[in-house]
C-alpha cells in the first residue's frame, strides 16, 4: 500500500517517455506544432502537425529515433479546402507503454504534392497508394503509382472519398447511401 | 551439349482459387517452381465500407464496422468504439472494460483454432482441421450463449458494453476453460511434435525480422519473427494490464530463437490459445460489480454524441490477426463522423508475405498465404460503387450463360444440360 504514493510522485516529477519524445521532436523542428494529449483512460498520444516541406526530414529523424519504430496506418482525408496526409507510429516499444505518434501533414487542394516517404518506411507505399486513389493525393517520386483497391477500369479523376465535385457522383451510385433512400441515390 | 535455358514464367495465382479463402490476386513470377517475385492485387472484395460510413451517424457505423469481417467482429467493432471514445472523452465502466476482454479472449480463441485448421488443410492433413474444428465449436457455443450469435456479436457499445455476464453464463464460460484445459495439450502435442507438419512449416516461408520491420508486420507475423510487440500490452489497453498480459514470443512455446518461418507463426498462435484461457479466468474473478454502460440508452447515446465528439481519436487494439488501428474524426454538432478510416492487421502482413516467400517453391505458396491467416474482407474495406448498371445474376442465369458457352466452344454437343427437378429456390 506504501507504494502507491512513490509512484505517484515519481511520475510527476519525471517526464514519461512519450513527453520526452514529444520534447526532442518541438526541439528539432520549431516550425512543427507539438501536443500531447492524454485520453480518459490515461494513455497519452503526441500529435504532431508538421508542414509538408519538413515532412520527409521528420519522418527520417523519427526513425533514427528508434530504428525498429512501426509505421501502423497512413489515413487520407478531405478537410475541405485541403487534403491531409495522417501517419500513425509506434515508436520505442520494447517496454509497455508504447510511444504513440502520429504525424499529420496537409497540402492545399489545387497542389495535392505531398512527398513520398516510402525509401524510409516501406510499407508507407501501400498506404500512399491508397490515398492517391481515394482522395487524388499526389506523392512526388512514389515508385509505385499503380491502383491497389480500385478496378483499372474506375473512371480517371473521379476519387471516391473525396468530399467535394469530385468525389462519386450520384448517377454512379445505385442503391448505395441510406437503406431508407433506396430510390434516387444517397443524397436526396 | 548441354545448354541449360532459363526463362520466367508469370502465372496469376487468384482471384479465384481452390488454395485460397477469399478474393486476393497475386501475380507469381516464377523460375520453374522457385518463386522469383510476387505482385499483390487487392480490391476484390471491395464493398465500399468508409464510402457508405459517410452517409452513416455514430451509432450505426458500430453495426456496419462489425460487419467487415465475420471472424474478427468484434475487434471491428471495439476498436471502433475506443476510438470515437477518445475523440468524445467518454468513459467505460470497469465491468464493461473486463466483459469487452472475455469477449475479445473468446474471439481469439475462435480465431486461432480456424487458423490451425485452415494450415493443416492446405498441407493436406485434414485429420488435424477436423481435430481443431471440432474444438472451436465449444467456443462458439459459448459465444452464442454469451451474446446470443455466433459470429457478429454485437456486444459492445460506445461507452460499454451491451449485456452483461450473469453467473449461468459465467458457469458456461467456466464450462469450457474447463473443456479446452483438456483439448489444447492434445492440438499442442499434434501441431508442435509431428513431423509433418515439421517438414512442411519449418524454414518456409521465412519472413525475416528486417523485413518483417520494413513491411511493419503486425500479430502473430511480427511476433514470429521476432518483434516483440503486442497493441494490448504496449498501448497498456482498459484493464489488461492487471491482468498480466504479455506478448507470447515462439520461443516461450517452442524453446527455440524465433526464426520467422510458418512454424513459428502457429506456435505463436498455440502460445495465445493458452494465454486468452487465463485471461479470461482472471476476468472472471476480478470482475467487479457495477453498471455496464455510461448511458443508458441508445437515444442518449445518440444526442450526447453529437456534443461530446468533438477532434480526432485512435483506437488501437490487438486483434487475433495483429494490430488494428482505427480513427474516427468528428465535429461538435454532428451526428456523423467525418472520416472513419480502419486499417487491419492483414494489410501489411499480406505484404510481408509477399516477400517472404521469394525464393520458396510454388508449392508452398498456399500454406504461406494461409500463415498470416488472411481476412481479405477485412482488407478490402475501402470505396465503392457499382459502375454503370448493376446486374446481379442469379444460379438460373450462371447456368443459362454457362450452356451459351459450351455451345459456343462446341456446338455440336449432345444431350440437355437443362438440369432435372427442381433446382434451388434462389
Amino acid at each position: 500500500m506504501n507504494d502507491n504514493p512513490v509512484n505517484e510522485t515519481n511520475e510527476v516529477k519525471e517526464p514519461t517517455k512519450i513527453e520526452k519524445v514529444a520534447e526532442t521532436i518541438a526541439e528539432r523542428f520549431p516550425e512543427a506544432q507539438v501536443e500531447v494529449k492524454t485520453n480518459r483512460w490515461k494513455r497519452q498520444r503526441v500529435w504532431v502537425r508538421i508542414p509538408r516541406e519538413k515532412y520527409r526530414e521528420l519522418m527520417d529523424f523519427i526513425k533514427k529515433l528508434d530504428g525498429e519504430a512501426h509505421y501502423s496506418i497512413g489515413i487520407e482525408q478531405d478537410w475541405g479546402d485541403e487534403l491531409g496526409f495522417l501517419s500513425h507510429l509506434v515508436v520505442h516499444y520494447k517496454a509497455a507503454p508504447a510511444v504513440s505518434l502520429i504525424v499529420d501533414v496537409h497540402a492545399p487542394k489545387d497542389d495535392p504534392v505531398i512527398p513520398d516517404i516510402s525509401d524510409i518506411f516501406p510499407i508507407a507505399l501501400q498506404f500512399e497508394r491508397e490515398g492517391m486513389e481515394m482522395v487524388g493525393i499526389d506523392f512526388e517520386n512514389a515508385p509505385d503509382k499503380r491502383r491497389l483497391f480500385l478496378p483499372d477500369d474506375f473512371p480517371e479523376g473521379i476519387y471516391p472519398l473525396r468530399l467535394d465535385d469530385k468525389g462519386v457522383p450520384d448517377e454512379m451510385v445505385k442503391n448505395a447511401g441510406h437503406p431508407y433512400y433506396l430510390k434516387g441515390g444517397a443524397r436526396k | 551439349m548441354t545448354e541449360r535455358v532459363e526463362y520466367w514464367v508469370k502465372i496469376p495465382f487468384g482471384p479465384i482459387h481452390p488454395g485460397l479463402e477469399e478474393p486476393e490476386k497475386f501475380i507469381l513470377t516464377l523460375d520453374g517452381e522457385k518463386i522469383i517475385d510476387v505482385d499483390v492485387k487487392l480490391g476484390y472484395n471491395l464493398r465500399g465500407i468508409q464510402w457508405i460510413a459517410l452517409r452513416r451517424n455514430y451509432i450505426q457505423i458500430m453495426y456496419l464496422a462489425e460487419r467487415m469481417c465475420g471472424i474478427c467482429s468484434f475487434s471491428h467493432n471495439h476498436t471502433y468504439t475506443r476510438a470515437v471514445e477518445e475523440a468524445g472523452g467518454i468513459e467505460v465502466p470497469e465491468r464493461a472494460e473486463y466483459i469487452r476482454v472475455i469477449i475479445g479472449e473468446l474471439e481469439r480463441i475462435h480465431s486461432h483454432l480456424l487458423n490451425l485448421g485452415v494450415l493443416a488443410h492446405d498441407i493436406g492433413y485434414d485429420t488435424l482441421l477436423h481435430l481443431t474444428w471440432l474444438a472451436r465449436e465449444k467456443v462458439m457455443d459459448t459465444l452464442e450463449a454469451v451474446s446470443g450469435n455466433r459470429v457478429n456479436y454485437s456486444m459492445v457499445t460506445i461507452g460499454g458494453v451491451r449485456r452483461d455476464i450473469d453467473e449461468k453464463k459465467r458457469r458456461i464460460i467456466l464450462d469450457m476453460i474447463k473443456y479446452y484445459r483438456e483439448v489444447f495439450p492434445q492440438i499442442e502435442e499434434a501441431f508442435l511434435h509431428d513431423p509433418t507438419i515439421e517438414a512442411r512449416f519449418r524454414d518456409t516461408a521465412v519472413i525475416s525480422k528486417r523485413v518483417a520491420l520494413e513491411q511493419g508486420a503486425v500479430g502473430p507475423t511480427g511476433r514470429g519473427s521476432g518483434i516483440r510487440d503486442d497493441a494490448r500490452w504496449s498501448e497498456r489497453l482498459g484493464v489488461y494490464p492487471d491482468l498480466g498480459i504479455k506478448p507470447v514470443m515462439p520461443q516461450d512455446v517452442t524453446g527455440e530463437r524465433p526464426r520467422g518461418d510458418v512454424f513459428d507463426r502457429m506456435a505463436v498462435r498455440i502460445g495465445e490459445l493458452y494465454q486468452s484461457l487465463e485471461l479470461i479466468e482472471h476476468a472472471l474473478d476480478g470482475m467487479p460489480d457495477g453498471k455496464i454502460k455510461a448511458f443508458p440508452k441508445d437515444n442518449v447515446l445518440y444526442a450526447k454524441l453529437r456534443l461530446m465528439v468533438d477532434g480526432e481519436g485512435i483506437g488501437r487494439y490487438e486483434a487475433p490477426r495483429g494490430e488494428l488501428v482505427h480513427y474516427v474524426r468528428g465535429k461538435k454538432g454532428s451526428d456523423k463522423p467525418l472520416r472513419w478510416k480502419p486499417r487491419e492487421p492483414t494489410f501489411p502482413n499480406l505484404f510481408s508475405v509477399a516477400k517472404g516467400v521469394i525464393g520458396d517453391q510454388v508449392a508452398d505458396f498456399v500454406v504461406a498465404v494461409a500463415s498470416i491467416d488472411p481476412c481479405l474482407s477485412c482488407t478490402d474495406r475501402v470505396a465503392v460503387i457499382e459502375d454503370g448498371k448493376r446486374k446481379v445474376l442469379t444460379e438460373k442465369d450462371l447456368l443459362k450463360e454457362s450452356i451459351r458457352k459450351t455451345r459456343e466452344i462446341n456446338p455440336e454437343i449432345k444431350g440437355d444440360p437443362t438440369p432435372v427437378g427442381a433446382s434451388c429456390s434462389r
